[in-house]
């Protein structure tokens, strides 16, 4: 196989299709048809960090286990390439050693998943009695007094707060209060010749709505000046007085 | 074939029982001996294959329980719409691979073998409770430690953890270091 053709191939493989850099480690090994127990670290260096590389290229977002890998295939590349010094008494500790091992303890298990996956294929069709399905239908899943585990404590928690408790509902009317209906009411309250509190027209414990709306109202009406207010001092009680203009425009 | 006595009281514990029945229960409940269980349980299920009965008495998760022949599975799971959870992944079916040999076992060990982070798929299997918290390793830090369930022998049908494949030979490739991993060639290396 070419190099452009390693090229192409691998780049239509996505870094998804692996379940981490051990995973592609070993894709790459077969791929190009290497022995495990004699792994060449600077050829498998390369095709790694090659195919991070058209990863990143393609956008691909590459976890940070993919890249811890690159760096430890770049560091015992760098290493194998330099001339080593060995000293007495120490131990010769072969880079590649460590990799191997996690190779093949990875690969052990990826078969052996394959083999559970196999064998979950088989009893999924298979129907016992009492079964497994006991179990599916969630709340029969009785537990033992203190047997619960803390997750059985968290599904607990949230099964609870997914019953959504009905609560009461009710009605909360909104007092609508026109600019137009205050005015009316104002017509009567302030007489000609009478200076009237602001207080005095909300009236005791007022709700909120009601003294903006007569508040609004005070403000549309000095507006069209049909009342005269005074105010002592910031915060103190206003006084409110009808001009001639009310009854003259009205 | 006319079943005899002990058969069908076998056959009647099994079918009756709450939970899987073990050899022991099978033998008090019949006051009969293991070797007399076994040979009921073969009769049994000889009648079964001979009359094409769509079920077998099965050995699972340490003990028997009357099981529905996988050719109906398409069949039955109509029942189970909808409830049935859906297969385990790849990522989850490697961790459970690696807990299954080596638990009780932290996320930090499962997590050196695969390569990659297992947060989702251990609480994945968490959830679908093919896994239990059994403990804590007492290190700095006091990891929690794994361990299968009885249900995760259910799932895949075993009846006990000794029946999982290669289960010796890869509990003492974990023991080994990597020198030692050298000069044993366990698997073939052509394998790959």
């Amino acid at each position: 196989m070419t190099e452009q053709q390693v090229y192409t191939r691998s780049c239509r493989i996505e870094l998804d299709s692996f379940e981490g850099p051990l995973d592609l480690l070993l894709y790459l090994i077969r791929r190009d048809e290497i022995d495990i127990y004699d792994i060449p670290v600077a050829h498998v260096a390369d095709q790694y960090l090659k195919y991070i590389r058209e990863a990143s290229e393609l956008d691909l977002d590459i976890a940070s286990e993919y890249l811890v890998m690159a760096a430890t295939l770049t560091k015992m590349k760098s290493k194998s390439l330099l001339p080593t010094h060995r000293f007495d008494g120490e131990d010769d500790v072969d880079p590649g050693a460590e990799l191997r091992r996690q190779l093949i303890l990875y690969r052990t298990f990826r078969d052996i998943a394959e083999e559970l996956q196999r064998s979950e294929e088989t009893w999924t069709e298979i129907y016992t009695s009492p079964g497994e399905r006991d179990r599916w239908s969630g709340d029969s899943n009785e537990i033992e007094p203190g047997q619960a585990s803390l997750l059985d404590l968290l599904k607990a928690l949230n099964s609870l707060s997914e019953e959504e408790p009905e609560i009461p509902s009710q009605r909360i009317q909104r007092t609508l209060l026109t600019i137009s209906e205050c005015i009316s009411t104002l017509e009567k309250e302030i007489v000609p010749g009478r200076t009237i509190p602001f207080r005095s027209i909300i009236g005791p414990k007022p709700a909120r709505s009601r003294i903006v709306s007569y508040f609004i109202t005070l403000l549309e009406l000095i507006r069209r000046g049909w009342v005269c207010c005074h105010q002592a001092y910031p915060f103190s009680e206003i006084e409110i007085q009808r001009t001639e203009r009310w009854s003259v425009d009205s | 074939m006319i079943l005899d006595r002990l058969a069908r009281e076998v056959e009647a514990l099994i079918f009756a029982s709450e939970k899987p029945l073990s050899i022991q229960q099978l033998c008090e409940c019949t006051g009969s001996g293991e070797d007399s269980i076994h040979q009921a349980l073969d009769r049994l299920n000889k009648a079964f294959l001979d009359q094409q009965h769509a079920l077998t008495i099965i050995d699972v998760a340490g003990g028997f329980r009357i099981a529905t022949d996988s050719e109906f599975g398409g069949v039955v799971s109509q029942l189970f719409e909808g409830r049935k959870p859906g297969k385990l992944s790849r990522a989850a079916l490697e961790t459970m691979a690696v807990v299954a040999y080596s638990q009780p076992c932290t996320r930090m060990a499962i997590e050196s073998i695969r390569g990659v982070n297992c947060d989702s798929a251990i609480r994945t299997l968490l959830e679908r409770n093919m896994i239990r918290i059994s403990g804590r390793m007492e290190t700095p830090g006091r990891p929690l430690l794994y361990s299968t369930t009885q249900a995760f022998l259910e799932y895949f049908g075993l009846s006990n953890l000794d029946h999982l494949p290669r289960f010796d030979e890869v509990g003492e490739l974990l023991g080994m270091s990597s020198s030692e991993m050298e000069e044993r060639d366990l698997f073939g290396s052509d394998k790959e």
